[in-house]
This record gives C-alpha cells, sequence and structure tokens, in this order.
C-alpha cells in the first residue's frame, strides 16, 4: 500500500529533489547579491524564526490578512445573493462590479494611500478590494443558476420567504460562494504583501523590504519561499471546504 | 386568501363530497391560449387522472391548481377556500422529483412538515413512518444523487404524503423513471392510496397508467384545449396486476386511445395544410 503511493508520487517527489538540488546548485554558483543557495536560505528562515522576527511579523500580516478576507466574506456573500434575488439591483451596479473586478487594485492603492493615509484601515481595505470580487461574482453567479424547479417546490410547500433563504438559497449557494473564497485566497494574498509594500511598512512584506535594502538576499528568498508555502497551504485549506460543502454537488 | 376576502356567497354549492371544484377555467401565456373553460370535480376519495398530448397544458393546469400559477378565468375551490396560492391541506408530487440536494432523504421528507410548522416532536414521529411508508427504511441518511430515480421519487411521494394532505396532485410523477419502476412504482402508489384514500389529480401521457390509477380519465384535447371527453373507469377496487388482465381494462385503454389518437390525427392534418 505504502510502495503502491510511494511510486504513484514519485514524479512529484524527483521533481521536488531535482527542484532543490537545482536550487542550491545555481546558488552556489552565482553572487549572493542575486541568488542563495536553499540551504542558506532555510539557515536565514531559521535564523529569522529564532530572532523572533518572523512570528511576530507573520502575525501581523495574518491580522491584516484574516481581516480583510473576513470583511470580504462576511460583504460579498450577502450581496451577492441579494444581487441575485433583485435582478434591478443586479442591473444597476453590474457595471461598477464588472469594471471594478476587472481593475488591477494596485492600481487604486496610491488613491486609498492620498484618502486614508498609513495605518491598519487602508490596509485592511486593500486586502478586502482584492479578495471580495470573486467572492461577490461567484455567489451572484451561483445564486442565479438555482433550478427554478427547486424554488416552486419550496412554493407549493408554502415556503416564507425567509425560509426560502434558510433552506434552498443558502444552502444551494454556499458551494459556489467557496469557490469564490478559495479565489479570493490566493487574491488576498497578493493583496496583502501589495499593503504592506506601498502603505505603511510591516509584516512579511516588510521583511522582505528591509532584507533586501539590507542586501539580505537570503533574508529575501526565506520570505518569499514562506508567502509561497503559506499561499500553498491556504489554498488546500480552500479547496477542503470547497469540496466539504459540495459534497452533494455531483 | 383570508376568510374575510371571500367573495359574497362563498364557495358554490355542489356534490358534498366534492373536495376540488374546478369552474370554468382558462389561462393563457402572452397571446397563447393554453385552456379555456375547464370545469371538473374531485372527489374525497377519488383519483381523477388527466391525459392528453404534449403541450395541451396539463401540467399548467395543475400548477394552477395548486395555487403556483394564477388563472386568467373561472376559479378552483378546495372545500371552501379559494384557491390563489398554494393551501394547507395540498400537496403536489413534481415529474421532476423536486429533491433538495443538500439534504438526506430524512430532510427532504421533513421539509414540507417544517414549512408547515410542525413542532419537532411530530416531525420525529412522522419522518420515520413515511420514510417506512413509501419503502425507504434504512435510506435515510442517504443523499438523493445517491440512490436510484424510482427511489427518489419515493422520497417525493413521502414528502408530499407526510403533510397528511386531502388533495394530492402528482404531475406526470413516474415520467422520469424507466419501464419497470414506473410499473413497481404505480402498484406502489395504488398501495398507499388504499391505505390512505385522498383525493388525487393524476396528470399522465401515459394511457395505460391512467386506467389503472383513474377513477375517471379526463381527455384535454384541442388548441386551446379543453376537457374533451371524461371517461368513467369502472374496474374493481383494490386494483393490482391482475386488473391489467381484465378484458375490461383492455376495452377502456383502447377507448381513451381512440379518443387521443382521433385528436392527434386531426391535429397533423390540420399541420399539414398550407
Amino acid at each position: 500500500m505504502l510502495r503502491n503511493t510511494l511510486s504513484r508520487r514519485l514524479p512529484f517527489f524527483a521533481s521536488l529533489f531535482a527542484g532543490m538540488a537545482l536550487w542550491e546548485i545555481v546558488g552556489r554558483n552565482s553572487s549572493p547579491a542575486f541568488m542563495v543557495p536553499l540551504s542558506e536560505t532555510l539557515a536565514r528562515f531559521w535564523q529569522l524564526v529564532d530572532n523572533g522576527q518572523f512570528p511576530a511579523q507573520f502575525l501581523d500580516s495574518a491580522t491584516l490578512f484574516l481581516t480583510g478576507l473576513g470583511l470580504a466574506i462576511v460583504v460579498g456573500m450577502p450581496l451577492g445573493m441579494l444581487l441575485a434575488r433583485i435582478p434591478a439591483v443586479r442591473l444597476a451596479l453590474d457595471p461598477y462590479i464588472m469594471t471594478l473586478y476587472a481593475t488591477p487594485m494596485v492600481a487604486l492603492i496610491p488613491f486609498i494611500l492620498s484618502i486614508m493615509g498609513f495605518g491598519f484601515a487602508p490596509k485592511v481595505l486593500v486586502v478586502f478590494l482584492f479578495a471580495v470580487f470573486p467572492v461577490l461574482y461567484n455567489t451572484v453567479e451561483g445564486a442565479r443558476s438555482i433550478k427554478p424547479e427547486l424554488i416552486e417546490v419550496a412554493r407549493s410547500f408554502r415556503s416564507s420567504e425567509w425560509s426560502l433563504w434558510r433552506e434552498v438559497m443558502v444552502p444551494y449557494t454556499l458551494p459556489f460562494c467557496m469557490t469564490g473564497v478559495r479565489q479570493a485566497i490566493g487574491r488576498g494574498l497578493v493583496g496583502m504583501v501589495a499593503a504592506e509594500f506601498f502603505l505603511s511598512s510591516t509584516g512579511l512584506g516588510q521583511l522582505i523590504m528591509s532584507s533586501s535594502q539590507n542586501f539580505d538576499t537570503s533574508g529575501v528568498f526565506a520570505m518569499i519561499l514562506m508567502i509561497g508555502l503559506i499561499g500553498v497551504g491556504l489554498m488546500r485549506i480552500g479547496s477542503m471546504i470547497e469540496n466539504h460543502f459540495a459534497r452533494w454537488r455531483v | 386568501m383570508t376568510k374575510h376576502e371571500r367573495p359574497a356567497g362563498g364557495a358554490p354549492v355542489s356534490k358534498d363530497s366534492a373536495r376540488i371544484r374546478v369552474n370554468g377555467l382558462g389561462k393563457h401565456y402572452g397571446t397563447l391560449e393554453v385552456f379555456r373553460n375547464v370545469s371538473f370535480d374531485v372527489g374525497e376519495r377519488e383519483i381523477v387522472a388527466i391525459v392528453g398530448p404534449s403541450g395541451c397544458g396539463k401540467t399548467t393546469l395543475l400548477r394552477c391548481i395548486d395555487g403556483l400559477l394564477p388563472v386568467d378565468e373561472g376559479e378552483i375551490w378546495f372545500d371552501q377556500q379559494r384557491v390563489t396560492s398554494p393551501l394547507p391541506g395540498v400537496a403536489m408530487v413534481f415529474q421532476h422529483f423536486g429533491l433538495f440536494p443538500w439534504k438526506t432523504v430524512y430532510d427532504n421528507v421533513a421539509y414540507g412538515l417544517r414549512m408547515a410548522g410542525a413542532p419537532q416532536a411530530e416531525i420525529d414521529k412522522r419522518v420515520p413512518e413515511f420514510v417506512k411508508l413509501v419503502g425507504l427504511a434504512g435510506f435515510e441518511k442517504a443523499y438523493p444523487y445517491q440512490i436510484s430515480g424510482g427511489m427518489q421519487q419515493r422520497c417525493g411521494l413521502a414528502r408530499a404524503l407526510a403533510v397528511e394532505p386531502s388533495v394530492l396532485l402528482m404531475d406526470e410523477p413516474f415520467a422520469a423513471v424507466d419501464a419497470q419502476t414506473r410499473e413497481i412504482l404505480q402498484f406502489e402508489l395504488l398501495r398507499i392510496w388504499e391505505q390512505r384514500p385522498t383525493a388525487m389529480i393524476f396528470v399522465t401521457h401515459s394511457i395505460e397508467e391512467a386506467v389503472l390509477l383513474g377513477h375517471r380519465v379526463i381527455v384535454l384535447k384541442g388548441r386551446p384545449s379543453g376537457i374533451y371527453e371524461t371517461i368513467k373507469i369502472e374496474l374493481p377496487h383494490p386494483r393490482t396486476r391482475a386488473t391489467l388482465r381484465e378484458p375490461r381494462f383492455a376495452e377502456l385503454r383502447e377507448r381513451v386511445w381512440g379518443t387521443l389518437m382521433a385528436e392527434a390525427q386531426k391535429a397533423e392534418f390540420e399541420l399539414e395544410k398550407p
């Protein structure tokens, strides 16, 4: 059994090992100003953990990310369902939503900076703006795709509007919302780093910036690697949540 | 509609056993007139089957009787209440089953009771009873996608029966299952009806099904459609597989067939006209 799993996963591990080896070799043969080997990156990462810098900044970033993402979910899901249920509101707001969804959010950062300045709130707004549209968009499309037959069944059994939402609209739409949340996790992470770069410098973004300014290439690589791994982990969690809610969707 | 809003004079006086009374019903979608002047009664313990060619509006008629669609002419009475929206005491079984895919069999059956505001204790008592009645015991925790079409419709039937309606509206309920399952379900329905007789309107495009189940068969025809003929089905009860072998069954089936086909041929001739 174990042997079987291992042989099936062989390409995965082989590729991972080759990648790590390549990083190590290229790193050892280039100037430390541009690139450092994996071993040095990991050693530097352990240093940052050990001296408390990474844990503190990680907590800082996590707070920002989770606040922004949480707001995006709290706003995006109910608003999305409302837009799906009331066509007039949807038609009215559609051009704004489409435009904002298509706009690269980074372009809005100078504007946010000029009206909100530095501090926690503008950074949360950036994460929120990055994350809210996938949630909103998927929720609207999901809620709109509900079969009219099911609404008819609810009406035939004399469902109230409130029961229709609780028993039919929300459970039906939830898996679609979760698809949006999974996408929002990725975009929110981008928003988090962008906010930490361009607004008041804190968190993992600040660690990257300060390492870069100090020519601490191994520090930069350590942080990029960590953010990447965190992103992979979050996406995994997102997929798990999505699958959990979509068990019935075959 | 509340009692206060009822028009003066109340419900039209009719046979005292009539549970559903349909009076001069007409319906159109825009300029398309679906049916006109449809009138019939359904007794307290009577099964009325409605057959007609595809697109004759039999499903629309049933939705009007459930109060899901407004009518343009005429009126529908359920006991002393005029039907303008879905009423308690009337339950519908859908061709597409209409099960909620995120709910288990148990929760789907409980849905109607919950919407009717039944207390939890009653739901806990009644749901297993009706799950068992339709032969789904042991599948309470299954999701609709995990069970066959026939079982899904058993679940749909249990959901409707659980609210203990005095009128059951069946919208081609067995049209989406395979032939053998369909036959099994027909006899299951007869068995359940013998145990708990109610008024039932059964819409189908299967003549055999209509004759087997119906006490009367209403044939809808024409454009716009109307009641072409009402055929009394004098077959003994309870109806079983043996009913299918009776000469009288074959005669009645031929009779309904002839009525429908005369119409179908005429319609085809009309289509061929320039």
